[in-house]
């Protein structure tokens, strides 16, 4: 049983507690998430837990022991908590089935003043060299990896691997001796065949696995500019694979050629994060900026896992920040990647109660958040939440939550952009055109002018040519996204025109 | 469908001020700024001069706070010397299920936050249950449950 996970937390008991309040936590617990009951796999997976808590809290011998071990003060600390935000506290009860939405902050503890200073990296930078790489966006991406160099220390390690139809390791995973010597090594990089990203992946990833372990943020950073062929999946199942060996991957998409619906999934399956660079000139910018967030890590692997009542639906999830990324619900626990010191990280899901519930409190669900800490190499850290609602013939009037107002108002601006898409992969010009034009509209009434003539504009050229340009697609996909992660106080950002200038 | 916020389609706000009316709403007209002016909801801050007011639902007005670094709320038990800063029993604390020493509230620099106390029917931080001894962050506008009993508490 690991130390940093909490027997009595998961069973949802004080420390004290006695033998029967332990029981009849773990029945009222089984009542809700034993697999007899409940089919949702998040529902397994912490039944799991509960179970294996269980059969110590209620051994007299196996708890002493427990006991005995866990007094030391580090297992009585938080390093983060959650903290929940539904959309409504008092459900009307209703004849027909009604959403909620809950919101999910997972909130960094602020640390203790001794302890300061970046995590370790385990970095291994994937470049595209491709033809289509040639001149400026290979230069930008050179000097990016040289000021990448720069800001590492010797306790970092890192690998470069450089691909087109084949890869070649151009920096093998070492600790940061030489500087000059590994700048050289890329330095001699030239743009040259076509892109294969499995090629790449698969040798950036043995580069990183070498050094791979629980006390660095391992993770793997693809820049690239064109469209795989063919390894897509091979691709994907190599991320899962990285998934489980603790290695992160973030993919950036370069220019407007790259498939980006193949990268969002790519890096989901990590919990790390796609970006759209729209111009060379923002490379150094965006993979800085990157590496400079993955050193600020107060935890690592950090997977959600959601276990609704056996009646509850999960209808969507969506990662609001840091960055913002769709998640997917199929799978449990979903991985998110990093948590950084600082930086609160939200989620919002969407609920389906069903109707004709029964007056008073209920449990909707519960959720588990797991990570490794990366300052006291402290795997398996647990925050627990678990969420009731009231449901009441007369709710009281209540104002909507203004977090959820604002986080799901910009979700709603990307959830239209999606629309669009589909609409027009259906064939459906006209409604496409619409949809477009319904979000200028919204994008103009929320301020962001930039946004909001790409759309006119695609939409007009949807009505013309059937077809969205590549560059407006990623404009509107991306810099809906952005609205997102931003915070609703800073004056709204406006990725569409950011362009050249950043 | 009853509870969504926004139209997917069109990007309308289909919330109001809640109402007793639980008929399905459609579409009303475009609120996004009057609700966003009203909504108090997280907005206030707390400050370590902050007053603190808490209102018990099915109650007239709400209650101000001493100004206190810790505030245990429970109930008054003479027989085994509970003596809580703030008593509940007036707000139907012994049907509700508060216990005599249930949860405390304490003051921060900027931060007030809310700690069960190993209470038997537990506290919950807007429909969050609370493991007992980990303080939670309050914010503005929250909602508590010690047992059955609902408030709301507020920052001045």
């Amino acid at each position: 049983m690991n130390a940093a996970q909490d027997l009595y937390a998961i069973l949802g008991v004080p420390p004290g507690a006695p033998i029967d309040d332990i029981r009849s936590a773990y029945r009222s617990a089984a009542r809700r998430l034993h697999p007899d009951v409940n089919s949702h796999p998040g529902a397994a997976t912490q039944f799991r837990d509960i179970a294996a808590a269980y059969d110590v809290l209620s051994d007299p011998i196996a708890r002493d022991k427990y006991d005995l071990k866990r007094k030391s003060p580090s297992s009585e600390r938080a390093y983060f908590t959650l903290r929940v935000t539904p959309s409504k506290r008092v459900l009307p009860i209703l004849a027909e089935p009604q959403v909620i939405y809950v919101l999910v902050e997972l909130v960094p503890e602020r640390p203790r003043t001794a302890e300061k200073g970046d995590s370790n990296l385990n970095l291994t930078l994937v470049i595209d060299h491709s033809t289509s790489m040639n001149g400026l966006r290979l230069e930008r991406t050179r000097a990016a990896a040289f000021q990448i160099i720069d800001q590492l220390t010797e306790r970092d390690i890192l690998s470069v691997v450089a691909f087109s139809d084949r890869a070649e390791v151009l920096v093998p995973a070492n600790y940061i001796t030489d500087k000059s010597a590994i700048k050289a090594n890329i330095a001699i990089m030239q743009a040259s065949g076509a892109t294969e990203i499995f090629q790449g992946l698969d040798e950036g990833f043995k580069e990183n696995r070498k050094h791979a372990a629980k006390r660095y943020v391992n993770h793997i950073i693809l820049l690239t500019d064109g469209r795989t062929y063919g390894d897509e999946q091979a691709c994907l199942d190599l991320a899962a694979r990285a998934a489980v060996a603790g290695v992160g991957i973030s993919a950036m998409g370069l220019g407007d050629e790259w498939n980006d619906a193949f990268l969002d999934q790519l890096a989901s399956r990590t919990g790390g994060t796609s970006e759209y660079v729209s111009s060379p000139g923002a490379v150094v910018r965006f993979l800085n900026d990157r590496v400079r967030a993955l050193g600020r890590s107060l935890a690592e692997r950090v997977m959600v896992s959601l276990a609704p009542d056996p009646d509850i639906k999960i209808e969507s999830a969506f990662r609001l920040s840091p960055s913002a990324q769709p998640v997917s619900i199929n799978a449990d626990p979903i991985p998110i990647g990093q948590l950084q010191t600082g930086r609160i990280a939200s989620m919002i899901f969407q609920l389906q109660v069903p109707p004709s519930q029964k007056p008073g409190f209920r449990n909707l669900l519960r959720i588990d958040v797991t990570g490794d800490i990366m300052r006291e190499q402290m795997p398996g850290y647990k925050a627990i939440a678990d969420i009731s609602l009231e449901l009441s013939t007369h709710p009281p009037a209540e104002e909507p939550p203004l977090a959820i107002l604002d986080g799901l108002g910009k979700l709603t601006l990307y959830r239209m952009q999606e629309k669009a898409e589909e609409a027009l992969a259906r064939g459906d010009v006209h409604e496409a055109t619409r949809r477009l034009e319904t979000l200028a509209t919204r994008l103009l009434s929320a301020g962001h002018d930039g946004l909001a003539s790409a759309a006119i504009a695609e939409a007009r050229r949807v009505a013309s040519t059937n077809m969205l340009s590549d560059e407006g697609h990623k404009a509107l996909k991306y810099g809906t996204r952005l609205l997102i992660a931003a915070p609703s106080d800073s004056p709204p950002i406006d990725p569409a025109v950011s362009g050249e200038s950043a | 469908m009853e509870g969504v916020f926004f139209c997917e389609d069109c990007g309308e706000v289909l919330v109001g001020v809640a109402s007793d009316n639980a008929m399905t709403t459609g579409p009303l007209r475009s609120v996004t700024a009057d609700l966003i002016s009203k909504s108090t909801w997280g907005t206030a801050h707390f400050g370590r001069e902050a007053t603190i007011l808490i209102h018990f639902r099915d109650t007239p007005d709400p209650i101000v706070l001493a100004q206190m670094d810790e505030m245990v709320f429970g109930r008054l038990d003479p027989a085994t010397n509970s003596n809580p800063d703030l008593d509940l029993t007036p707000f139907g604390a012994q049907e509700k299920g508060v216990s005599r020493s249930h949860a405390a509230l304490r003051r921060g620099d900027d931060t007030l936050t809310l700690v069960d106390l190993g209470s038997v029917n537990g506290t919950h931080l807007n429909g969050q249950r609370l493991l007992p001894n980990q303080p939670r962050v309050v914010r503005d506008g929250d909602e508590i449950r010690l047992g059955k009993l609902v408030c709301h508490i507020y920052f001045k």
